[in-house]
């Protein structure tokens, strides 16, 4: 069977078996996670329920424990767990008790809107700051190149709260509770997307002030073709591949960073949800959370390595 | 890239004096903001004005002036003294975090780098799958299972950010494991235990170095994101995610109380990603 | 324990969430006389129709994970779409609500209540005496889709049967007598739910609860918001409400802002007419600005439980010089910024109708005394960081709170106790716990903490037999941190209780409340508070005093209408 290691179908099956691995693994994680929870699981689900704090009385805690399956050996309860994620269950919440995946389906939407709107806003800040910055030196392009920087470390969360006060409540442009609509997009998506812009930025940037030395943009300012059109022209083509890649491994930290700025305007998604869960330990929401993130970077990546076929054939798959 | 054309990281005496002569201005003015972030992490006392913790309910909510340079929260503490106190547990918690970091990475990278074959690929694998899980959910994992504290943080933030220095080092190692010039070594007859101590590693580890030094930056910020969550180190431990967490109840009308310490915390960040930036560039400039 | 403020508002050992009635009328501060009175000129001047339309956009606090239940945050939502049995007035009286009338026995064990006639849910099914008996049957029965967390523990003791003896009449057979039986029954976690939609199992009902209140729920937004509808058919308002029919405004969109910033914010900005819980550092703004209402909920203040079962506390003179040797006023007032009060009556908050004003002032600032005590005590020597030492040991406190019971601001209290009860010798460390090991019992068994901070919210004096019913037979009281056990205390009590004459049980209840303060198992605090601030557009939203304060939107009415 020694097909052609590089052939697109065989590259393809091996991406999906690795994925599966990895999902697969993640989910061993969250499972073992879930089993060295220290405390009896039952009593924190009693307590976490009714608001008690103190001991909850042996048949209680039997009825949850036979509820949930904790009486049940380990090996069962993973065998029962992993067939429950291949159905797409991905157990109940002990303190919402309503499925995970439902739970999960509901908030992620707002999250991805918001994750993908970001990204899109830091490509255009990325760019267009490049485009005016790389390869000058005046006082300008300095001082855009530190702001960048300055957004690339800065607390993403500080900033929010910090564009939160200005803009809404102190200059009241932008609402405070933006809801789903666009314009209570605008303040979030700032916050997230200025962060990620300085990476990009930084990146880009260093690519192209590479691309500007090279003799064909000598060329081409020898025709006739104004700086800017140089720039825009070839600053957009030579961002094109390291942007694909970075967009994919931007992907924990849009994931992560959406998780603070969703807390700090209060906007639905999976931050409120997972900080909730956090702090009444209700495992099965982190892990299933942990599961997704798990299974959308295993499906970015296969995305982001076939648009790099596809943009560069020439690219050896690995 | 030809840093392999150093052997090993130590460097004549000299050779150090002549980059210090070279450092320039930015990186001099960042590199004396550490100097003092770090005098604050080891003797607090000797920059403090005020004792950190003692109230004063007669000054409370001062915004900043000369009494207080950094103004004075709810109970009157002095919150410049407060940001002082703070730099000590931060900063512990940024390395330690980093170091935990780099060793898990220098680990699994080195072993897959020089083993190989399936073990390899395992431990790829591994380092795959937590690389797939964002460093704040693998936080957030943590906390919920451990319940938060200094150790919880830094060992969520340690496994968290790994993934990518392993993959790092990984790449390093094989780079450097397939020049001609650790071959000569082996045709030298060096023990290969020794080749890889003696010149792998260290040439590995130079360009980590850069990124440790940006890495202890992004931990704090990673661990005060985890306290802006309320699920940090409990106050009054006035470390820097706690303060900003208290702050932001106060934004609206003791905007100090927020925006300082942020500033901190930028401060800091900012100056070890110039430094580090500095030795990365200094490192890739001597191709 | 209804934990108005605190990052999770949950109830301490399961019950801390009894309904505080406020008993006493001067508590609904409409700040703004002004505004008062202009409100009530305009509503006299206003038709019903033309205060009838919009949407009242209300900021809240924390997410439930059921839209009913014993939690507090839960009693809030069930307010706007259940109805109870009876009403509890302003003045403390029991009213009607959907039973018109009742009757009591001569030998107080049996109740019957007259029904209101043609009331429905709103899913169709008949609001009758079966229903209501299908109800509190449940609440009381070991089903967990029905028992009620909140009932279950007042009644359980008492609790014979409930049954129709014709379709509108009721009646409620008790073991023994139990005078707080309508005041339970007044509390919003106690409102009655239609049967038939209770059948389809507590998933679907936490989604989508039935009652038959002036709003109906129509859709649930997690993580964002609840949608009401206005109930058109709306025929049992409470005897405690403005008008009857159908609710004025069409809905409310009861939305979710955990961060007081963003809530307190959305009402400067607009974007929302009512919020909940005003910011401590927001308090003077908002009065200045908005119409502001605010409840004082009784039962039992914020208060320091002092476990009493062995060193240090357990001895009295040691529990007395710990109260006298902060100033907790003083701490009270910097931290919450005067938002909340000082309550220095340890037993029982000054809402509460038993409440003695006298033992409010119990225990002030005096270190001279505190250190009095201790050398009486026998802890004569300090060691070299001046804690004071007694038979080689040093006189740690550990306090353990969690930040679901306590509010910011009441931690930074707790940092002012930690720092004045150093003079007189106490090495005070805090023991902060986050909610899940909080629940999980961490810092909470018997050798973990000397002190913990809970409250627990009631409407009044009826609180003590929880607090203070001593262990029997092998089973530890858990809503007792004290462990004070005092079978002379709950003798009083439980006379109390029995006694249907008004003057003699409250005097019964003194009694206990003085015992209380004097042996000193706890140290009061502050209080509990639901504040609301409203835009001045927004009228006659009022909280209500029959259980925890929760906001009342159905009077309430938009007067500038386009």
């Amino acid at each position: 069977m020694k097909m052609e290691a590089h052939h697109p179908i065989v590259w393809f099956a091996r991406r999906i078996v690795s994925g599966v691995v990895v999902v697969w693994a993640a989910a061993t994680f969250t499972f073992l996670i879930q089993c060295v929870l220290p405390g009896d699981r039952a009593q924190i689900i009693i307590n976490v329920t009714s608001g008690n704090v103190g001991p909850a009385s042996s048949a209680e805690l039997a009825a949850i424990n036979a509820k949930y399956g904790f009486d049940q050996p380990i090996a069962v309860q993973y065998g029962k767990y992993i067939l429950g994620i291949v159905h797409g269950d991905l157990g109940e919440s002990y303190q919402q008790h309503r499925p995970v995946a439902g739970i999960i389906a509901e908030q992620i939407g707002p999250t991805i809107v918001l994750s993908v709107t970001a990204l899109l806003f830091a490509w255009i800040i990325a760019i267009l700051t490049t485009l005016f910055i790389a390869g000058r030196d005046n006082i300008w392009a300095k001082l855009l190149n530190d702001t960048q920087v300055f957004f690339a470390t800065a607390p993403p969360y500080w900033l929010a709260t910090i564009l939160l006060v200005v803009f809404a409540l102190k200059l009241r442009i932008l609402p405070v509770i933006g809801g789903s609509s666009p314009i209570g997009l605008i303040l979030p998506t700032l916050a997230l997307a200025l962060e990620l812009s300085g990476f990009f930025g930084q990146v880009v940037q260093n690519e192209f002030t590479r691309v500007l030395e090279q003799p064909f943009v000598t060329s081409a300012r020898a025709r006739g073709m104004s700086d800017f059109g140089v720039r825009l022209r070839h600053v957009l083509r030579h961002a094109a591949l390291p942007g694909i890649t970075l967009s994919g491994w931007a992907l924990g930290k849009l994931l992560s960073g959406a998780i603070l700025i969703e807390v700090v305007f209060a906007r639905q998604g999976l931050g409120g949800v997972l900080v909730a869960a956090t702090s009444s330990r209700d495992v099965p929401i982190v892990s299933g959370a942990v599961l997704i993130s798990a299974g959308l970077f295993v499906l970015v990546s296969l995305i982001v390595d076939l648009t790099y076929r596809v943009v560069d054939p020439r690219i050896k798959l690995t | 890239m030809s840093m392999f054309a150093e052997a090993t990281v130590s460097r004549p005496l000299k050779e150090v004096l002549a980059i210090v002569r070279r450092v320039p201005f930015r990186v001099a003015v960042c590199l004396i903001i550490i100097g003092l972030f770090a005098l604050a992490a080891m003797a607090p006392k000797v920059l403090q004005t005020h004792d950190p913790l003692a109230i004063d309910l007669r000054s409370s909510l001062q915004s900043p002036s000369i009494g207080h340079w950094f103004g004075t929260d709810q109970l009157g503490r002095d919150l410049y003294s407060r940001v002082v106190e703070g730099t000590g547990q931060s900063l512990a918690i940024g390395l330690g975090a980093t170091a935990l970091s780099m060793s898990i990475a220098v680990v699994f990278g080195v072993a897959a780098a020089l083993s190989g074959g399936v073990c390899d690929s395992i431990l790829s694998r591994i380092v795959d799958v937590l690389f797939a899980i964002p460093t704040l959910l693998l936080a957030l994992v943590f906390v919920t299972v451990f319940g938060p504290s200094v150790l919880t943080e830094v060992i969520a933030i340690g496994i968290g950010t790994a993934p990518g220095y392993a993959r790092m080092i990984r790449g390093q190692m094989l780079a450097i494991k397939g020049t001609g010039y650790v071959e000569a070594a082996k045709v030298l007859g060096h023990p290969f235990p020794r080749i890889v101590w003696r010149h792998i590693l260290p040439n590995a580890m130079n360009p980590l170095t850069a990124m440790m030094t940006i890495g202890v930056g992004q931990a704090i910020i990673w661990a005060s994101g985890l306290a802006f969550l309320g699920l940090g180190v409990a106050p009054p431990a006035p470390e820097w995610g706690a303060l900003l967490n208290a702050g932001r109840n106060y934004v609206i009308y003791a905007w100090w109380l927020e925006i300082i310490p942020g500033l901190a915390v930028t401060a800091f960040a900012l100056s070890l990603t110039i430094v580090g930036r500095h030795l990365q560039d200094r490192l890739e400039g001597k191709t | 324990m209804h934990l108005s403020n605190a990052r999770s508002t949950r109830r301490f050992t399961g019950k801390s969430n009894y309904p505080a009635r406020t008993v006493e009328a001067a508590f609904l501060l409409l700040l703004g006389l002004s505004q008062l009175s202009s409100s009530i000129h305009a509503q006299e001047g206003l038709a019903g129709s033309v205060k009838r339309g919009g949407v009242i956009r209300y900021g809240h606090f924390q997410e439930p994970a059921c839209l009913f239940g014993g939690w507090v945050q839960q009693w809030y939502l069930q307010r706007q779409y259940s109805d109870n049995l009876v009403a509890r007035s302003e003045g403390g009286n029991i009213v009607p609500w959907l039973a018109e009338s009742w009757t009591i026995s001569d030998d107080k064990k049996v109740y019957t209540f007259e029904i209101k006639p043609n009331v429905k849910f709103t899913d169709g099914t008949a609001l009758d005496a079966q229903a209501i008996a299908d109800n509190i049957n449940g609440w009381l029965s070991n089903d967990p889709d029905l028992r009620n967390p909140t009932a279950a523990p007042y009644l359980s003791d008492s609790f014979e049967s409930a049954s129709a003896i014709a379709p509108l009449r009721l009646r409620i057979k008790l073991k023994v007598p139990f005078q707080p039986l309508l005041t339970v029954f007044a509390q919003s976690s106690q409102g009655i739910l239609s049967p038939s939609a209770l059948k389809r199992g507590l998933a679907v009902n936490c989604e989508n609860p039935v009652g038959s209140g002036p709003f109906i729920v129509d859709k649930w937004r997690h993580g964002r918001e609840v949608n009401f509808r206005r109930n058109p058919d709306y025929n049992s308002a409470p005897a405690t409400a403005k008008h009857q029919g159908p609710a004025y405004v069409d809905g409310i969109t009861w939305k979710f802002l955990p961060d007081q910033t963003v809530r307190y914010g959305s009402l400067i900005t607009g974007e929302t007419d009512a919020i909940y819980d005003i910011p401590a550092v927001a308090w003077k703004d908002a009065n200045s600005r908005f119409s502001v209402l605010r409840h004082l909920t009784g039962g039992t203040p914020l208060r320091l439980a002092l476990y009493t079962a062995r060193p240090p506390f357990d001895d009295v003179l040691v529990r007395k010089a710990f109260a006298y040797s902060t100033d907790r006023r003083a701490a009270v007032d910097t931290s919450f910024l005067g938002s909340l009060p000082f309550e220095g009556n340890g037993a029982l908050s000054q809402s509460s109708p038993e409440y003695l004003r006298e033992l409010g002032h119990s225990y002030g600032h005096d270190v001279r005394k505190a250190n009095q005590l201790l050398d009486q005590a026998g802890w004569t020597e300090r060691n070299r960081s001046g804690v004071r030492v007694k038979n080689g040991s040093p006189l740690i406190v550990r306090i353990s709170y969690s930040n679901a019971f306590l509010k910011p601001d009441g931690e930074q209290a707790l940092q002012v106790i930690q720092q004045q009860a150093r003079e007189a010798g106490f090495d005070v460390r805090l023991q902060p716990t986050n909610p899940a090991d909080f629940f999980a019992g961490k810092n909470l068994g018997p050798d973990d903490y000397e002190v913990v901070l809970l409250y627990w919210v009631a409407p009044g004096a009826e609180i003590f037999r929880i607090s203070w019913k001593p262990d029997q037979n092998g089973e530890p009281n858990r809503f007792n941190p004290s462990r004070l056990q005092d079978p002379m205390l709950w003798e009083v009590i439980q006379n109390a209780e029995q006694n249907f004459n008004g003057a003699e049980r409250t005097d019964l209840y003194q009694q206990a409340e003085r015992k209380i303060v004097d042996e000193a198992p706890v140290i009061g605090l502050t209080l509990l508070d639901v504040t609301l601030a409203t835009k001045p557009n927004l009228k006659d939203v009022w909280l209500d005093r029959g259980s925890v304060g929760e906001p009342v939107f159905y009077d309430a009415f938009f007067d500038d209408k386009k």
